[in-house]
């Protein structure tokens, strides 16, 4: 049915979106604590990571509601 | 939406909290041909209206699926008679999936029967019945007792099951692990605990089948959501037991890996998270599904058997299908199955159940009865008048129904801030996590902190195990599950404690509108007022003496007989009540516009106003200070003549009903301005508003501009209540901010108003405002503790304590707090039920709790 295919091609098109986002959030956490000094690797990598899923939580259903609600229009 | 849109409920699984509402209800909305659709987490249902041209049930599943939650079905298997090849099959099966809410028949010719899944509530297993029968066929149902009360309360004690398994798994080996944990500070009773309990490779052991198995719910349940762009609350759960739980294995298997190593595991975090989180969902499982007592007790009222007489034998046959027509036999202690009149027979019922009435109702030929009434003493027949979907315990149910599925606008807010604070916790956690591991750990961290209430130090962690920690507690801590759950529990209990009373809201919105009404308008005749005239008094010319009261009241009486004017009927009444022989006149003349002239007796009569006597040159001048004074007491004074001479006056006028001034004191007790509206002329009005302690007496109102006059009060920014006749006083009533339509009887589907007071007692007026404040204060209690719990913990989850007193929240604490925080709210609802009307409380001395051991049906008060 016609609101299955917008589904996917809205999941596909947030993905492209929200994916790069928190991976950026995430790349500017590990580079901040890098620059600011006296973190070990691991808190560094541990650190982006969570900060990377927290805004992967954040920005997914943000974008995704979004994009489906241009989509619908 | 076109003209074809239907209202449509279904239930709805999965629903947690008050985001999980806004995701379902932005789903539904999005649905092309879906509209007004309102969402209830405490019934677990959603209500709309959709348009069958452009939506189907298929793509309202589908919608609610997709978001991750899920409109169950249920199924059950009919025996079918009379299937004699596969043409019936055809027949049978073609027949039952054209009903809406059938997503599934299959008929087996064999066995004969037909197994149909299909979406409770949507459809009824009458109807399906109906159907099959439409078509040839007999159907009965196989599985007993799968109504939709025992559907309703199997899937409540199958989630009650689920969680307290859930629970024992969690509570059981989350303790092990917290006596592992604790194993050095065990003291003295370490001897009783095996040493290896504390090696971490245990605990990690007996802390991962928590995580996955109780755990598992909330890790499914939010990716679903994930993936559809929703968040929810178990989200908030799953990253906290996700990250405690992760970073614990780290540390176990790569102690030097920089997490904090092996002094930081926190295995006892993830366990007992997981624990308290089920702990909450068990205790909110078992205490949600007694908001709805209420509309349970009623459901509970509908007989299941009817006995009917078919020819000349009695059968006995499910309730649910007595037809219109139908004549029912009870004999004593028997519910009534449906509504009818009674044929013959007398016998006692009590009505109590659905009108509040304690005393039982006599009931004689001719009376109408009440499907879940209760009959007492005699037996009698009826011949059924409604069944099925109209009887009045059926549109009961469906107002009750309807209104706790309705949502008030305090609740709106509230969903809405639920709604969005997902999202804004996770981004606060984003904001704790860089504190702390920028800033905060520099300048504060030391080692011999502890959380609150632990002995536990927090030693060796590390700035990412400690920032993780606080960032981890504050997304359990913020769970906004008592927020969702405030408003609508207490208006579940609300709106089932006024039905208790005979008090039916409409909606959540005519209960926080009763509560806030500054003004209640009276309808005067009907309402205050008896609405039937009677005779007051007799005054005749030859002097006051009960001979010459009868022989004018006879004469008059007479000469109304023919009459269909209502004070010429109060006049026969009169007569008739004080047995007086009513002849009929010999000749009879209305004369519009003043009155009646007859000859009775031989005699001539007129009887009429003072310009009939005017216009017959009649002299009462000896008599006019009598009329005026009557007058002034708002009473219609009648002139009689007889054979050409004055021959007295008959008041007449409406009497007052026994407990309307007793119900206005109350409403003034309660700060309340009081008005009655009214087409007498002002002297007339003004004379029964003093006897009733009215405030503003709004008088000479023509019918159709009540409304207006309710639009006036309302625009000097007053929120109004008019209380009237739901036939008569329907556009005033709509006008109002809350209509109460007043001894509507238990026709209620036909009532308009936003309130439908069942009994025909002002003192119900006092019930609905009470029960409506009652329950928005529960209401305005729970918000007030939801948020308290939030606004408090968040900071405290935030690590706002620590810079003071070396002391955080853990995480397993902070969900132990979010357990307390809904199951509290839920608690102080369920103390409504304690909740008793003003007027329903009686001295320790009178004994009856019940409020109404004085109340007779209303009758003409003839001759008084």
């Amino acid at each position: 049915m016609e609101h299955d295919i917008v589904d996917t091609d809205v999941a596909r098109r947030s993905a492209r979106m929200y994916v790069p986002l928190s991976l950026g959030a995430g790349l500017a956490f590990y580079l901040a604590a890098t620059f600011v000094g006296g973190n070990g690797l691991v808190a560094r990598l541990g650190g982006a990571t969570w900060v990377t899923l927290l805004s992967f939580i954040v920005s997914m259903p943000i974008v995704t509601s979004r994009v489906k609600t241009r989509a619908r229009k | 939406m076109t003209e074809q849109a239907l209202s449509l409920t279904v239930p709805v699984e999965g629903m947690t909290c008050a985001s999980c509402v806004s995701h379902v209800e932005n789903a539904l909305k999005e649905v092309p041909g879906v509209s007004d659709v309102a969402v209830n987490l405490a019934t677990g249902k959603a209500s709309m209206r959709f348009d069958p041209g452009r939506a189907n049930l298929s793509d309202i599943q589908r919608a609610v699926d997709d978001v991750g939650y899920h409109v169950p079905l249920a199924e059950l298997t009919l025996d079918v008679r009379g299937l004699t090849c596969a043409s019936c099959v055809d027949h049978v099966e073609g027949a039952l999936k054209e009903l809406r809410g059938v997503e599934e028949a299959v008929v087996n010719l064999g066995l004969g029967t037909a197994r149909v899944r299909y979406i409770p509530g949507v459809v009824t297993v009458g109807q399906m019945k109906r159907a099959v029968r439409e078509v040839g066929y007999e159907a009965q149902e196989r599985s007993a007792g799968a109504d939709a009360l025992d559907r309703e309360r199997q899937a409540r004690e199958e989630e009650i099951r689920r969680q307290g398994r859930n629970l024992m798994v969690a509570g059981a080996i989350g303790m092990l692990v917290m006596l592992g944990t604790f194993y050095d500070m065990a003291g003295p009773l370490q001897r009783w605990i095996p040493v290896w309990l504390s090696y971490k490779w245990v605990l990690g052991l007996l802390t991962t089948p928590i995580v996955l198995g109780p755990g598992r719910q909330f890790f499914v349940n939010s990716w679903r959501g994930l993936r559809h762009g929703v968040t929810d609350m178990n989200l908030l759960y799953a990253t906290g037991i996700g990250a405690a739980y992760g970073i614990a294995v780290i540390n176990t298997l790569f102690p030097s890996a920089g997490f904090g190593g092996e002094g930081a595991t926190f295995f006892e975090s993830a366990a007992l998270l997981t624990a308290f989180i089920v702990l909450g969902r068990w205790l909110e499982a078992l205490t949600r599904g007694r908001t709805s007592e209420a509309i349970r007790k009623l459901m509970k009222l509908q007989p299941k058997i009817a006995r009917v007489l078919r020819g000349d034998t009695e059968e006995e046959i499910p309730a649910e299908e007595v037809e219109v027509g139908d004549v029912v036999l009870v004999r004593p202690g028997e519910s009534i199955p449906v509504d009818g009149t009674v044929r013959d027979g007398y016998s006692a019922v009590d009505e109590s159940m659905l009108t509040g009435e304690s005393l039982p109702v006599e009931k004689k030929a001719g009376d109408a009865v009440i499907g879940g009434t209760l009959n007492r003493t005699g037996a009698f027949r009826f011949v059924a008048t409604r069944v099925g979907k109209e009887t009045a315990l059926a549109q009961i149910i469906k107002l009750v129904e309807d209104a706790q599925a309705s949502k008030a606008p305090i609740q709106k807010l509230a969903d809405w801030v639920a709604g969005h604070f997902i999202l804004g916790v996770h981004m606060l956690a984003i904001a704790v996590f860089v504190f702390w591991f920028f800033f905060g750990y520099r300048l504060f961290f030391d080692p011999q902190s502890s959380f609150i209430l632990s002995p536990y130090r927090l030693g060796e962690i590390g700035v990412f195990g400690f920032s993780l920690l606080l960032s981890v507690t504050v997304l359990v801590i913020s769970c906004p599950c008592a927020v969702g759950l405030a408003t609508p529990s207490a208006m579940m209990a609300g709106a089932g404690k006024g039905a208790e009373h005979g008090v039916l809201f409409k909606g959540a919105e005519a209960i926080e509108n009763a509560s806030k009404l500054r003004t209640i308008v009276f309808d005067k005749t009907g309402t205050l007022t008896r609405g039937e005239p009677s005779v007051t008094d007799i005054v005749p010319v030859a002097g006051a003496s009960p001979k010459a009261d009868d022989e004018l009241l006879h004469l008059a009486a007479a000469t109304e007989k023919n009459s269909e004017h209502p004070l010429g009927e109060a006049i026969v009444r009169a007569a008739h009540g004080r047995g007086l022989a009513v002849p009929d006149p010999l000749s009879f003349n209305s004369i519009p516009g003043q009155g009646v002239e007859a000859r009775v007796d031989g005699r001539s009569v007129l009887l009429g106003n003072r310009r009939l006597m005017s216009e017959h040159a009649l002299e009462f001048s000896a008599h006019l200070s009598h009329a005026e004074r009557l007058e002034a007491e708002g009473k219609t004074v009648m002139f009689v003549a007889v054979d050409g001479a004055p021959a007295g006056l008959i008041a007449v006028a409406d009497t007052l009903k026994e407990h309307s001034l007793e119900a206005i004191r109350q409403l003034h007790r309660l700060g309340l301005e009081v008005a009655m509206i009214t087409g007498d002329n002002r002297r007339t009005a003004e004379a029964i508003g003093r006897q009733v302690e009215i405030d503003r007496v709004l008088a000479e109102v023509l019918p159709q501009d009540k409304a207006e006059q309710v639009r006036q009060l309302q625009s000097q920014g007053k929120k109004v209540a008019m209380v009237g006749d739901g036939v008569n006083d329907a556009p005033a009533l709509a006008q109002a901010d809350v209509g109460m339509a007043i001894g509507s009887g238990t026709d209620v589907a036909k009532e308009t108003g936003h309130v439908i007071l069942i009994k025909d007692d002002v003192r119900d007026v006092v019930v609905a405002l009470e029960v409506a404040k009652a329950t928005m204060r529960k209401v305005k209690q729970n918000l007030f503790w939801a948020f308290v719990y939030n606004t408090l913990g968040i900071p405290l989850g935030a690590g706002l304590l620590y810079p003071f007193l070396r002391l955080i929240v853990s995480p397993e604490l902070a969900a132990a707090m979010m357990a307390l925080s809904s199951v509290s709210v839920t608690l102080n609802t369920l103390l409504l039920k304690r909740f008793v009307p003003s007027m329903h409380r009686r001295s320790p001395t009178s004994g009856a709790r019940t409020p109404w051991p004085d109340r007779q049906p209303v009758k003409a008060a003839a001759g008084e």
